[in-house]
């Protein structure tokens, strides 16, 4: 078999890794590669991905990390991808941040003002995080009632600007602290104010409130803490948790170009500067889909996992379905509700109906879930409540029935394809460990060896349209013939991708290697599938075949 | 532990100063998570020469989370549940700090009734009386007080419709017509009415359809 067989298979990631190694690609493969390609969701404008190479190949190196994704880590910088859809859809410039990044940024938009407060920027952070970052707002308020403003930060006390007492730790015998009422010699933490208490109180009331992001003051006054005090009382990176709360702050509030990465643990976030091309993505019934630094992909519009062929309102309907319908989570129905503005979850425990949002401080009314504004003044009745309980006996139960059928026959094909996702996530651990034997019991070389990461990728990749195939199957019309077709192509899908399946549990070295061609027809032709099952999905959807009913 | 030490400490503060005339009591002597506190009526208000009993529960992260407290004591108050005499107000909530004692938040719930904070309602119904009739409003909370923050409350016998500060003329009125005065007086709490201009027929058509739902 020849190279450029071969490398047919092999994604633009690939192509990118190897780019730095093997010097023996040329410029008709890559073209051909793009050729075989045409017609794919989601392509990667490869000029763009060259240059990102050459840039980032000549320090390759990997690890065995235990996620999937992380199989082959690249040091990729921060330049901008691109994405090219062939489909019509504009280019999708993006960059991957980390939070550092993030606040360098916060940084650079609050640097300006630093002429005008002369505060040391981290409080001018503090300040615009309280004015919900806007500039205007604080600036007004700043010429108004700079004195209030500064009382209200904690930076001079209500009384004046006391400095008769030094602020820090120091030890004291015999001390009465206020908050524990103990007597003992301790350490103790005072400020300007001549409030002071033990540092375990400290502690504790610090720990309470690091992830607010808000200002932390005296316990006894509006003295504001410094960071390098809360570093001092904790004993370590304290304040870092507090300016983390912030950054998170920004993001939410810039939530239209800044997305965090959905993966547990991932700290990365995705900016998209020009939105203006999403409305188009949407029309099409497209989905913006995204990489970050550790290879997460997701969707940008949604922030799910990657969901084609179902569109981000098809994948909204239906997570908002087999939410409602599982038992696990009818605990979060009846207690929690999203709040309005940010569909944070929102627990009632207690008290009056006046909600505010821990995340993003809107206040509404828990009956009605409209704004709480309205209700102080007017006091119109909380009405929604009772038409909702209407609503949900007016379908006959027969109907019902036949619907929760339907649904949880699609649904077990989801889930099947989700448990095998897991299933195969397993698999991948073990890949490494393959790669590795691979090269240690035949010199077979890392690069060559990495044909099995990459049918992994694929068998990845396919199982998830699969898995969102059946989102869709669910809201199309059965009686349609495309349906039908797709249905078809569901099952042309699952085949490929069980075969691929099973080729990966193969363990023997020797028989990998004798196999490898296997491996790139089965993953091949699993690309093929899922490609075909992607646009046939689209199809339904931009013929509304596959549409959401009330 | 130093929760059960401060909670002592602040039952002692309370029965050092008996001029606040505020108190301050287990419900169990075993149990330190539940109290009973009580202080009087701010003089030159509605609630004046009322003894009112308020709920205590002390949290296990007290004082660095705020203890939970409601009215056992009926009262008619803005910001007070006239239902379940839950009680809104930003110190027992995120305004809460750790100097704050369980005294100085029965003298805060005391403040709270000499200024009501009528634009953050905790019943709606009530705010609306207090908004739009501050003077049947103060009779009707003088009536609460009289009712149920006083020592001989239980004995009497009261007309719902005064309870609630409704005209009797208006639920007459109705009754006249054939309707129920439990049901009538349900409306008229329901659409905020306390008094009826007999000329108003654009209220009067309003309350009959609401009779007649």
């Amino acid at each position: 078999m020849d190279l450029g067989n071969n490398e047919m298979f092999l994604s633009n990631d690939m192509l990118h890794e190897k780019q730095g190694h093997n010097s023996l690609i040329e410029d008709n493969i890559i073209t051909s590669i793009n050729n075989s390609r045409r017609g794919s969701l989601v392509t990667q404008d490869s000029e763009f991905e060259l240059d990102d190479a050459l840039l980032t190949g000549s320090d390759l190196d990997y690890d065995y990390e235990d996620e999937l994704d992380d199989m082959i880590v690249l040091p990729i910088t921060n330049a901008k991808r691109k994405q090219i859809n062939e489909g019509g859809v504009p280019n999708l410039e993006y960059e991957c941040l980390t939070t550092k990044d993030i606040f360098n940024r916060m940084l650079e938009r609050v640097n300006h003002l630093q002429p005008i407060f002369s505060l040391p920027l981290e409080d001018i952070i503090i300040l615009m995080q309280h004015y919900d970052w806007n500039e205007e707002r604080l600036l007004e308020k700043w010429t108004d009632k700079m004195d209030d403003l500064l009382t209200e930060i904690g930076l001079i006390h209500e009384n004046g600007n006391l400095t008769v007492n030094e602020r820090g730790v120091a030890l004291k015998e015999d001390f009465e602290c206020g908050i524990c009422c103990e007597v003992k010699s301790v350490e103790v933490f005072s400020l300007e104010c001549g409030h002071e208490y033990c540092i375990e109180c400290y502690r504790r009331y610090i720990q309470g409130r690091l992830h607010s992001g808000n200002i932390i003051t005296c316990m006894g006054c509006s003295v504001a803490l410094k960071n390098e005090d809360i570093d001092e009382i904790m004993g370590y990176e304290s304040s870092n948790k507090l300016m983390y709360s912030s950054i998170k702050s920004f993001v939410s509030k810039h939530h239209r170009n800044y997305k965090w990465c959905p993966y547990t643990d991932c700290k990365c976030i995705i900016h998209l500067d020009d939105t203006s091309s999403l409305s188009e993505y949407s029309r099409l019934h497209y989905s913006p889909f995204v990489k970050c630094n550790a290879l997460h992909r997701f969707c940008f519009s949604c922030g799910f996992e990657i969901h084609a062929p179902a569109d981000c309102d098809i994948t909204n309907a239906w997570i908002k379905k087999a939410r409602k319908e599982s038992e696990n989570l009818n605990w979060v129905l009846s207690n929690t509700k999203e709040c309005p503005k940010c569909s944070v979850n929102i627990e009632k425990d207690g008290g009056c109906n006046h909600m505010v949002c821990s995340s993003c401080k809107y206040e509404f009314c828990w009956i009605c879930e409209g704004e709480w504004a309205p209700h102080g003044k007017s006091f119109y009745q909380c009405t929604l409540y009772k038409n909702e309980d209407g609503k949900y006996n007016k379908s006959s139960s027969q109907e019902a029935n036949k619907l929760m059928k339907k649904y949880t026959f699609y649904y077990r094909m989801f889930n099947e394809h989700e448990v095998s996702a897991k299933l195969d996530w397993k698999l991948g651990q073990t890949v490494g460990i393959k790669v590795k034997s691979l090269q240690e019991k035949i010199g077979v070389s890392w690069i060559e060896g990495q044909f099995l990461a990459e049918s992994l990728r694929t068998l990845n990749e396919g199982r998830t349209a699969l898995k969102w195939s059946f989102a869709v199957a669910f809201y199309s019309d059965p009686s349609h013939n495309l349906t039908k077709i797709f249905v078809d192509n569901q099952a042309l899908l699952s085949k490929a991708v069980e075969d691929l399946s099973e080729l990966l549990q193969i363990k023997d070295p020797e028989l990998i290697m004798r196999r490898k061609p296997d491996f790139y027809n089965k993953a091949g032709y699993v690309q093929n599938r899922t490609n075909a099952l992607m646009e046939c999905g689209r199809d339904l959807l931009c013929k509304g075949i596959c549409k959401l009913t009330d | 532990m130093s929760r059960a030490k401060r909670i002592m400490k602040e039952l002692q503060a309370v029965k050092d100063d008996p001029e606040a005339k505020i108190t301050l009591e287990f419900v169990i002597e075993s149990d330190i998570h539940h109290l009973k506190g009580s202080f009087i009526g701010p003089p030159g208000t509605p609630y004046e020469n009322g003894a009112f009993v308020v709920d205590i529960e002390v949290p296990m992260e007290y004082p660095f989370k705020p203890p939970q407290m409601k009215f056992d004591t009926k009262v008619y108050h803005p910001n007070i549940s006239s239902v379940t005499g839950a009680i809104c107000l930003d110190i027992l909530k995120n305004a809460w700090s750790p100097v704050i004692t369980l005294k100085s938040a029965l003298i805060s719930l005391q403040a709270l009734l000499q200024s009501p904070e009528p634009n953050d309602p905790q019943d709606a119904e009530v705010a609306q009386h207090y908004l739009r009739d501050r003077e049947s409003f103060n009779k009707t909370a003088a009536l609460w007080t009289k009712l149920y923050a006083s020592a001989a409350y239980g004995d009497k016998e009261v007309d719902e419709a005064e309870l609630y500060g409704i005209n009797s003329d208006v639920v007459e009125e109705f009754e006249s017509q054939g309707f129920e005065k439990s049901k009538i007086i349900e409306v008229l709490r329901r659409l905020g009415i306390k008094s009826l201009d007999p000329n108003d027929n654009a209220t009067i058509n309003r309350i009959i359809e609401e009779l007649l739902k």
